[in-house]
């Protein structure tokens, strides 16, 4: 609040006042008074005057900042009406009633966006479910009769799968509420199922594997980290080159345990390196490939902040590594034995 | 004597094709298709194994699981398309075996239910195979023939294991390397060659010649 501002506000009194002075000086000079008494006067009301703003105007300035520095530490802004003291002052009051009515709206348009995203993500789930039963019978009609045609719709359909989990794990992440587990699970395991699940897709581009070292046994969520790494093999198909070869391997440095993910692709730019976990980048390769989204390293990078795996990417000219770092948790460790 | 397996399961392509896969692996099947009656079913079949879906017309497979429960210790694997954990834990907690989401692959599916009727039903099968006078011995991962043997390798043992288990048909080199990538074995095209050739170098050192024969543009077959 500025006092030049609050003074022009006050202009009304001020001229008032000013007045008032005007009027009992000529008052008094009609009647006979002497200047010196007249002055005296005049000058005792305007000490008053002036004594009576700097007073209104310090204390409803710390009111007000109080106030304002109160609604700038609440988080939720709009609650303001809530924490605060009933006004005393009359007009206040009325910004008061304002300000609750505000609220009161805000909470209404809220409770209504959660309602109907609640309502949402219930609803791909469901559907996701619900998709996964024709996409295990299509899987089972094509694996029972095995032929040059049905690897390939094995192999799109494998496409179809990781591209429904990544529905389901979007509509997963943007809700706060826990849905993983922390257990022990082997890195080899989850490793050879996520392999698994892109099997013929692999195949069909004639990816050679090699799977190295990964005796090592972390504590996280086995179901997101089979995500994590599906979405990182398949960027590694989408992205291939000449030859494609695919390569896992952990390796164990101070108090973490690496698993990296290397292939021989077309790389990353080093200028857009620093960007590829954010949503909707595509950079220099989206240019290429067209069918680029932005949304699955972005995901990864989602699930690993939850369940507190460190993700880096890593690329020179040719090939990218991906490589996720897990704490190992020494007081569980020391627990279990 | 085969194995029997009940299946639960309420989409009807799901459930012949898979009558059809596990028929094809040697078990006997039931599927159940009148749900009001699943218990009873399965009193008159006898299981040794219980396939079961979660969302089922009328009871759940969760109330289902506990009734077996009260009547007896069969292997029961649970085969979903929800993968939250409360199910999960739900499953395990109410008795079930395994926990297997859709779309599963089909090898892993079958590596589970055969793990468990092994545990549950130690058969004492002899883990030797036999053809035309040659052994092939998993445990020890050994071909023996005429007194003679040959150590082999991992995948040579597969690749073998495989023929012999498919003994007088043709198998072809792509469902070998499935077979391979289904016991997390990643060999591609041009391994496949280097390891049927160091198989056969060392089944003729035994004294086996011409045992695996090319079938051209198909396959092999022993």
């Amino acid at each position: 609040m500025s006092a030049k501002q609050y003074l022009k506000n006050q202009l009304p009194v001020i001229l008032i006042n000013l007045l008032g002075i005007l009027a009992l000086a000529l008052f008094l000079l009609v009647n006979g008074n002497p200047v010196s008494v007249i002055l005296f006067l005049a000058a005792v009301w305007l000490a008053v005057v002036i004594f009576c703003f700097i007073i209104f105007y310090f204390s409803r300035k710390s009111y007000l900042e109080q106030l304002l520095e109160m609604t700038e530490q609440l988080e939720e802004r709009y609650l303001i009406p809530e924490v605060m003291a009933v006004p005393k002052r009359s007009d206040d009051q009325v910004f008061y009633q304002i300000l609750k009515m505000t609220e009161k709206s805000m909470l209404e348009e809220i409770g209504e966006i959660q309602r109907e995203r609640k309502e949402y993500k219930e609803y791909i789930e469901q559907w996701i479910h619900e998709v996964k039963t024709p996409i295990t019978a299509m899987k089972l009609l094509c694996e029972n009769n095995r032929s040059p045609l049905t690897r390939d719709m094995l192999a799109e359909m494998e496409q179809i799968n990781r591209f429904t989990e990544q529905a389901l794990y979007y509509a997963r992440s943007e809700h706060t509420e826990k849905d993983y587990s922390i257990r022990e699970i082997r890195l080899s395991g989850v490793v050879h199922d996520a392999i698994a699940d892109n099997k013929y897709l692999l195949r069909q581009n004639n990816v050679s594997i090699t799977v190295n070292n990964l005796e090592h046994t972390v504590y996280s969520d086995d179901k997101w980290l089979r995500f994590i790494l599906n979405q990182i093999i398949g960027n590694s198909i989408k992205y291939r080159t000449e030859k494609p070869a695919l390569s896992f391997f952990s390796t164990k440095k101070n108090d973490q345990i690496l698993l990296s993910i290397e292939d021989n692709g077309m790389g990353i730019q080093k200028s857009d390196l620093s960007r590829i976990f954010e949503k909707g980048f595509t950079g220099q390769n989206g240019r290429i490939i067209q069918t680029s989204t932005g949304i699955g390293l972005y995901l990864c990078r989602r699930l690993c902040d939850k369940l507190g795996i460190g993700i880096t990417a890593y690329s020179e000219g040719n090939g990218t590594t991906i490589t996720l770092s897990f704490h190992i948790n020494n007081f569980v460790n020391e627990v279990q034995d | 004597m085969k194995q029997k397996i009940l299946m639960v399961e309420d989409d009807f392509t799901i459930r012949t094709q898979l009558i059809n896969l596990l028929t094809g692996n040697g078990y006997e099947v039931y599927a159940v298709t009148d749900f009001s009656k699943t218990i009873e079913q399965i009193k008159s079949f006898a299981p040794h194994l219980v396939l079961l879906d979660i969302k089922l017309p009328g009871s759940s497979g969760f109330d289902i699981c506990s009734q077996i429960r009260t009547f007896s210790a069969v292997p029961i694997v649970f085969v979903t398309s929800s993968n939250t954990d409360m199910d999960e834990l739900n499953s395990i907690m109410l008795g079930g075996d395994a926990f297997i989401t859709k779309p599963y692959n089909t090898a892993i599916l079958l590596a589970k239910i055969a793990s468990l009727l092994r545990r549950a039903y130690d058969s004492g099968q002899t883990e030797v195979l036999t053809w035309n006078g040659a052994a092939l011995h998993l445990e020890s991962s050994l071909i023996e023939y005429n007194g003679q043997k040959a150590e082999l390798t991992k995948n040579e043992l597969k690749i073998l294991y495989y023929l012999f288990k498919n003994a007088g048909k043709i198998c072809s080199r792509n469902d070998i390397i499935d077979f391979l990538w289904d016991n997390q074995l990643y060999v591609d095209d041009n391994a496949l060659s280097v390891n049927i050739t160091r198989i056969r170098d060392k089944l003729a050192a035994v004294g086996l010649r011409a045992f695996i024969k090319t079938k051209h543009r198909q396959g092999y077959t022993l």
